[in-house]
């Protein structure tokens, strides 16, 4: 049977490239990048060319560059981070995130609300299209808010959200300005990030999802942001990320980060083809609706819901053909969930229970394309039949 | 397969006799649980029991379901008084309604538990039979099932006592092989337990505890909902030092009656009709059955009546029966065979 991989989102194809110079750093001696005899200075060298090549990806000084775990551990990071340091120098601190932030931003604004008293959260609303809304982050702003976080693009359904208008916000309202991040994971495919984010100060970005390893990523600092280490550890990574940086998962990150600016332009102008292509065929299926028809979303993601399916049902019969997809928004145990982000669209909730998100990358063709319509009229068909 | 040794070895028995099987596990509880078959451990149980096996296995998301149609019913219940059996409820409802109805649309033949009881086929119609096991037999929480379901429902282990199936699950190499049975109601934390999760839900009620007898007030409560007819559980023994059993909750009197054992018997059970289930042919007004009116309770003899209202005529008098609680009728002549079950009105 065919394998159609529809859920780039979730993790995109480790690319031969990526595989290819991580190798060297995968067996044998590699030094410690943070000692100092000659393999610790050639790894120390590879880390720091990759540093060079994920700076140049969003446009900021390799100094700003911190290496992590992954994009989870980034918006901790830069969450937690730059919260810790507000607190010091106020009496309370807000953090203002979009209600479409993924659980990596929401959880830890949530985790310092709850450690301490003296920190709370606000929620920026979204329009019915999954934009955030610049009147309500107005609205929001406050003296002691310490941190805005909204994301590039949203993960479950591929919308872009106005960075500019969030910075212009945050550096304007509040005299001397908030600190802002967004989480760049959904949007480092297809939107160049040194322009996207030209305004904000932190970016978050991971591997996994361009093509390169997992738990390999990085928080980048735009500009003169202080923030405390969650893991201080040994100080490296310039006291901001303690513990040894992984050399091959730097590489990797770094080799990722390459194919994707050599090939942005030409893989976003095919995918967004197809995103055409899909987004018209499925709209020609009764009762289903594509979600933020009407904002700027990037080209990889096709997020739809059904009004009389559910994604459990659609996600089984669509394995069962070989296609891999995903409900976008699931638990810990691994069942669908209602999704935050389509309760915060004003979706009936009915609807968002048979969502589904098809997800592309640089690997997907016309012909996987023809053949997930086709087979998800089949199934759509067939559940609606046996119903 | 809910993460337990049951249905883990349920899968590999159906995987072994050629069938080609998927792995379903149901999410049915959203919040705290220690208990039941709904944590994230339970899942990771029930997913590395398909790896071993070598089948696919599925979560499938019913919370909302099982907040509208066992938990709120649940809460519902203890609130007006009743005690009802949320796991009768759960396989009613989800289990052995919507999950049928999915494995339908989605091309499966047959659905199959790990339940222990059994499906026996006679004459072309199918009748549900106690397990094998008489400390494990679970026909009564499948009471309610009919031909249409019986007819889906293949139950692998109900032929075996549970030293055979921990055997098959050490046998097949199966992590759950040692794993201890769950006892209690999935979505009530056992260390915190049901008045815990009945004060987050509902104001419960403070009562008066009256000797029935007497009509002596012999004691309070501050949960008049927490107390269950014909039991004992909340009930101080009274000076004369002898056991008294829950005869009546009167929540709007704030009142609870109780009495010694002899001065509380009943000796007919009021049925409420809307939920009386045949699984065939209906019975006729004095038909002579078993009853079982609890999970682990011994089938007693009764006569069904359908006078004003469905009832049951004990043979042996018997401790009052909590409104909510389900009867399951067992053949008299066979009384391995489920032939009904019923809900107990409210009086």
């Amino acid at each position: 049977m065919s394998l159609y991989y529809f859920d780039h989102a979730a993790s995109a194809p480790r690319r031969d490239e990526v595989a290819d110079a991580m190798a060297p750093w995968q067996h044998g001696v590699v030094g410690n990048p943070s000692g100092s005899h000659k393999a610790a200075r050639d790894a120390r060298r590879a880390v720091e060319e990759a540093r060079d090549e994920v700076a140049s990806f969003v446009g900021a000084k390799p100094g700003g560059v911190i290496f992590t775990g992954g994009g989870t551990e980034s918006c901790d990071l830069a969450i937690a981070g730059v919260t810790g340091h507000h607190r010091r120098s106020h009496e309370t601190s807000q953090i203002l995130v979009s209600r479409i932030e993924h659980h990596a931003v929401l959880d830890a604004a949530e985790k310092m609300a709850r450690d301490f008293d003296d920190v709370r959260v606000g929620y920026i609303d979204v329009d019915r299209d999954g934009v955030v809304d610049l009147d309500s982050l107005m609205n929001q702003l406050s003296d002691d808010t310490a941190i805005v976080s909204v994301m590039s693009a949203n993960n479950e359904t591929g919308v872009r959200q106005p960075l500019d208008g969030v910075s212009a916000l945050a550096k304007s309202i509040i005299p001397g300005g908030v600190v802002t991040h967004t989480d760049a994971v959904a949007a480092a495919s297809w939107v160049k990030l040194s322009n996207l984010t030209a305004t904000t100060d932190m970016i978050s970005i991971c591997a996994h999802k361009i093509g390169g390893p997992v738990n390999s990523g990085a928080l980048i600092l735009r500009n003169n942001v202080t923030l405390e280490a969650v893991i201080p550890g040994g100080g490296q990574e310039r006291g901001r990320r303690g513990g040894t940086v992984d050399v091959a998962a730097v590489v990797g990150l770094a080799a990722a980060v390459r194919l994707t600016m050599k090939e942005l332009t030409e893989v976003s102008d095919r995918v967004l083809d197809y995103q055409e292509k899909l987004v018209a065929a499925l709209s020609l299926i009764p009762g289903c609706e594509v979600t933020g028809l009407e904002a700027l979303r990037v080209p990889g993601t096709v997020h739809v819901t059904f009004d009389d399916i559910a994604s459990d049902e659609l996600l089984f019969l669509l394995d069962q053909e070989g296609v891999c997809a995903s409900a976008a928004a699931s638990c810990s145990s691994g069942a669908s969930t209602a999704s935050h982000v389509l309760a915060a669209m004003g979706v009936p909730h009915e609807r968002a229970r048979g969502s589904l998100r098809l997800s592309m990358g640089a690997e997907t063709t016309d012909a996987d394309v023809d053949a997930v319509i086709g087979i998800l009229s089949g199934v759509v068909h067939r559940l609606r039949s046996e119903a | 397969m809910s993460g337990g040794v049951d249905s883990s070895v349920a899968a590999g028995l159906l995987l072994e006799q050629g069938h080609e099987v998927v792995g379903a596990t149901l999410k049915l509880w959203g919040g705290a649980s220690d208990s039941g078959c709904c944590s994230v451990a339970d899942v990771d149980d029930a997913r590395r029991v398909a790896q071993t096996l070598g089948i696919d296995h599925h979560v499938f998301n019913y919370t909302e379901e099982f907040e509208r149609h066992v938990v709120a019913p649940f809460v519902e219940a203890y609130a007006a008084g009743h005690s009802p059996n949320p796991c009768i409820e759960c396989n009613r409802h989800i289990k052995f309604d919507l999950l049928f109805e999915r494995a339908r649309r989605l091309g499966f033949d047959v659905v199959a538990t790990g339940h222990h009881a059994q499906v026996s086929e006679r004459d072309g119609r199918h009748f549900l039979v106690r397990g094998a096991d008489d400390q494990k037999d679970q026909s009564y929480v499948l009471g309610y099932l009919a031909e249409d379901q019986l007819a889906m429902l293949l139950l692998p282990i109900g032929a075996m006592n549970k030293s055979e199936v921990r055997a098959h699950a050490e046998r097949l190499g199966l992590r759950t092989w040692d794993k201890p049975d769950s006892q209690d109601v999935c979505f009530i934390e056992a260390s915190k337990g049901r008045e815990v999760f009945l004060r987050q839900r509902i104001q419960l009620t403070p009562a008066v505890i009256v000797d029935r007898a007497s009509g002596e007030a012999i004691g309070s409560t501050q949960g008049a909902e927490l107390m269950t007819v014909g039991q004992r559980r909340g009930v101080l023994p009274d000076r004369d030092g002898e056991r008294r059993f829950v005869a009546k909750v009167d929540l709007a009197a704030g009142r609870v009656e109780v009495g010694r054992l002899e001065d509380i018997l009943i000796d007919t059970i009021e049925l409420d009709e809307s939920s009386l289930t045949f699984s065939h042919d209906e019975l006729v007004d004095g038909a002579e059955i078993l009853a079982q009116w609890s999970a682990h309770g011994v089938a007693q003899s009764a006569t069904l009546r359908r006078g004003a209202c469905w009832r049951l005529d004990l043979d042996v008098p018997a401790r009052p029966v909590a409104a909510g609680q389900s009867v399951v009728f067992y053949r008299a002549s066979e009384p391995t065979v489920v032939e009904g079950a019923a809900i107990v009105a409210v009086p």
